[in-house]
């Protein structure tokens, strides 16, 4: 990479950093030489809104790193305010193409063959483009049509300096500030996630895997992987049409009914999560297609995540009780699953599932409990700071709440625990 | 039921249906509190059955003034368990643990889905019956029976329900055992590849009637079948040869029994008030209630003890030869297993076959 560039991008991350920390700390440090209070928690929310969108401004101009970044901020409603979350909420990972020439010199690169020697067509245009990498409908040589996943060139060079870049940020904050948020295990855990997107390999074994755990349903798609063209940084796949999963009208204009969808899909997601403890961590609805049959097709696995052992269970059980509002065997759930008190007092579970019971009293399973419960959860968390929260419970909250969101636009809900394997055929 | 009485009212609030009263002691399962609880005398009562016992004894009561029958399920439908009790004997005697906490802790899960009864949508039956069902358990299934139901099954608030019950007997009779990491995907691994068509049996009637009619149908039959569970439990759990708390852990399961009879009382009643009356058809004329209850009666059965009964078996019998590979002879171990199934033929007859219609004078 060219020095010029790497030291643009250092810049720019360093001068958003020192720009959102004197946003705060400017009128902290006036408030404390005129003898005033410090701002309470809703006064702060203005200079919480105008970090999130500098913040917001610096990704999408440096994409890459700082988008994800992003995008993982935005999933921790249990560090940051609401204010943040709402704005960084809004930072997709869609971002202007990479020129056709470039990539075409990485499917070269990566294959060892030129680019006609593998493939009968090669749109020039891609379907899509993400901060990592671009896809690109194509045409094998015996005529089958395929898409092609192309890692950007130099993207892994990006990601170390911004991670660097980073870590760096994050120490300096720390030194100067007494009581700081916990940044870095933000950054180690968007450092995680970047090693998991950018090995093509990996990605190609979970969709395997995918595959695998939905055989015997033959309703859910997951593309075929020609492992012979596909590459650490080079991934071609069977190419899968089917209607974006928030496209109501067109749903519904092929016969299919809108709630029958997102039960479908919620019982995908809690059959990866909860029972096989694997699952497609990124369902955001780029990456979910409904076919005229019905069938889902599930795509991109570069985020797919291994949980540990127990904690499927775990999960069902805090699930559970949350629905049932049965505050006694909530607190033993979020024990088992993980969670943690600075000071080892369970009655910080018991305050949070306080306030989860006050949530509602009507105990149903039928309706946006994806969304509404862990929202609640979340701001529970942040406002009695003393837990800590595995961060794999994390990234099922965020799945959830995405399926949330899914359901929204498609004016449906899911009732989760018919998802769970629940019918009541199967009642006693 | 307690033996009848002529003076019961056949109104109940909803709060009437879902009330406790209190106990001398309350029933505390490994270190949960559970729901029930014990009178002075030492016996144990069931949740929410203050008013909800009598209430269903006063409808059963009415239904006999008014000549109707209560429709009784057949026992002898009821098919055998898979381990029985001699066969998860042996499995736990031989140290394959495995299968029967699976199995335990499938039923806890299971009984803890009935909770979703609750959300069972009840049409505004007064519209669909031609018959009034005022002073009837029709008349209260949205005003506290499905929700107690509910509530057994799974617990509520600082209560613990059968799930949690369940749980406290496997907890005690095997010490805490370790459970299986694929519980889950026992339970949710059947695809919809396999899953039932929800073909409408009765397209004449209104769609959300049907719906209710059917769960309640396959709901009473999943329950009946549930006695065979308990007295499987019980037993196997107060077994002092592999149960370590066979009296606390036998006692539990005994508890939830107890706990489940008001279920079946009530859905059995609800079924026979609709097969004494005559449902609105959609199209405006009228179907007999028996001939649409005895339809759905007959369906759910045939289905539970033929295809239903081989596949839950099929599925079980996979996962037990898979544990069974930590014995030393997992060969022999098998063959001896196999050699205490119980042989069972699933009978002839339902009892709910449709009926001859009424010969032409």
């Amino acid at each position: 990479m060219r020095l010029f560039v790497r030291a643009y991008r250092s810049l720019r991350i360093g001068s958003t950093a020192v720009a959102i920390y004197l946003l705060y700390k400017v009128p902290a440090w006036t408030r404390r030489l005129l003898q005033r209070p410090p701002l309470g928690d809703d006064e702060l929310t203005p200079t919480h809104q105008r970090a999130a969108r500098l913040l917001l401004w610096t990704a999408l101009g440096l994409r890459g790193v700082l988008i994800k970044f992003c995008q993982v901020v935005a999933t921790r409603a249990d560090v940051f305010p609401p204010a943040i979350i709402d704005i960084l909420k809004q930072c997709h990972d869609a971002v202007p193409a990479h020129p056709f020439e470039e990539i075409r010199e990485q499917v070269e690169r990566e294959l060892g063959k030129p680019l006609d020697a593998v493939f009968r067509e090669f749109d020039r245009e891609p379907i899509a483009a993400a901060s990592l990498a671009q896809v690109h409908r194509a045409v094998l040589l015996h005529g089958e049509p395929v898409a092609v996943k192309v890692q950007y060139p130099d993207i892994e060079r990006i990601v170390h300096t911004d991670l660097a870049n980073m870590r760096r940020v994050c120490a300096v904050y720390e030194f100067f500030d007494p009581q700081p948020i916990a940044l870095l295990p933000l950054v180690q855990e968007l450092t995680r996630h970047l090693e998991l997107e950018l090995d093509f390999e990996r990605e190609a074994d979970c969709a395997d895997r995918i595959r695998d755990l939905f055989a015997r349903d033959g309703t859910v798609v997951v593309p075929q992987i020609h492992r012979e063209w596909s590459t650490r940084r080079v991934l071609t796949m069977e190419l899968v049409g089917g209607i974006k999963i928030t496209e109501r009208a067109r749903i519904e204009a092929a016969g299919l009914r809108p709630t029958d969808v997102m039960q479908e899909l919620m019982r995908i997601y809690t059959r990866m999560i909860l029972a096989a403890g694997f699952f497609q961590a990124d369902p955001h609805p780029g990456n979910l297609f409904v076919q005229e049959n019905g069938h889902i097709v599930l795509l991109d696995f570069g985020l797919s995540k291994e949980l540990p052992e127990g904690f499927g269970l775990g999960l069902f059980e805090l699930m559970f009780s949350m629905m049932t509002l049965n505050q006694s065997a909530m607190v033993r759930a979020f024990e088992e699953l993980g969670f943690e008190t600075k000071n080892g007092d369970p009655s910080t579970f018991l305050l949070i599932t306080e306030r989860m019971m006050k949530r509602s009293d009507t105990g149903r399973f039928e309706g946006e409990f994806t969304e509404e419960m862990t929202d609640e959860l979340f701001d529970a968390i942040r406002e009695n700071p003393v837990v800590s929260v595995p961060s794999d419970f994390v990234l099922v909250g965020r799945a959830f709440s995405l399926l949330s969101g899914i359901g929204a636009s498609l004016g449906a809900r899911a009732n989760v625990l018919e998802a769970m394997g629940a019918s009541t055929g199967a009642t006693s | 039921m307690a033996a009848p009485s002529t003076d019961l009212p056949l109104e109940y609030s909803r709060e009437e249906l879902l009330d406790s009263g209190s106990y001398d002691e309350p029933l505390i399962a490994g270190g949960v509190r559970c729901h029930g609880g014990f009178e002075a005398d030492g016996s144990y009562r069931s949740p929410r059955t203050i008013h909800r016992a009598p209430a269903v004894q006063a409808w059963q009561e009415r239904l006999r003034r008014e000549d109707c029958d209560l429709i009784q399920i057949d026992p002898a439908l009821m098919p055998p368990q898979y381990p029985n009790v001699e066969q998860a004997k042996l499995l736990l005697l031989e140290g394959v643990r495995e299968p029967v906490v699976r199995r335990l802790t499938i039923i806890s899960i299971v009984e803890g889905f009935g909770a979703i009864i609750r959300d069972v949508g009840v049409p505004d039956l007064a519209s669909h019956v031609v018959e009034p069902i005022t002073g009837t358990s029709l008349d209260h299934l949205e005003q506290g029976l499905f929700e107690a139901h509910a509530r057994d099954e799974a617990g509520y608030r600082d209560e613990g329900g059968h799930k949690q019950m369940w749980e406290a007997a496997r907890d005690l009779a095997l010490e805490n055992p370790k459970i299986p990491g694929d519980v889950l995907m026992q339970m949710m691994g059947q695809g919809p590849g396999r899953r039932r068509e929800r073909k409408r049996g009765f397209p004449q009637i209104d769609e959300r009637l049907e719906r209710m009619l059917a769960t309640m149908a396959q709901v009473l039959a999943v329950e009946v079948f549930a006695m065979g569970a308990f007295d499987w439990g019980e037993r196997l759990l107060s077994d002092s040869e592999v149960s370590a708390e066979p009296e606390a852990a036998g006692r539990m399961v005994s508890f939830i029994r107890a706990d489940e009879s008001p279920h079946v009382e009530y859905l059995r009643t609800g079924l026979s008030e609709v097969a004494a009356r005559t449902l609105r058809t959609v199209d405006g004329g009228s179907i007999p209630g028996r001939e649409v209850v005895r339809g759905m009666l007959h369906s759910t059965l045939r289905g539970l003890t033929r295809e239903r009964r081989e596949e839950q078996r099929n599925d079980i019998r996979g996962a037990l030869i898979e544990a069974m590979q930590v014995h030393a002879n997992p060969a022999s171990l098998l063959e001896r297993f196999d050699e205490l199934e119980t042989k069972w033929t699933p009978p002839e007859h339902t009892g709910f076959e449709p009926e001859d219609p009424e010969p032409q004078a």
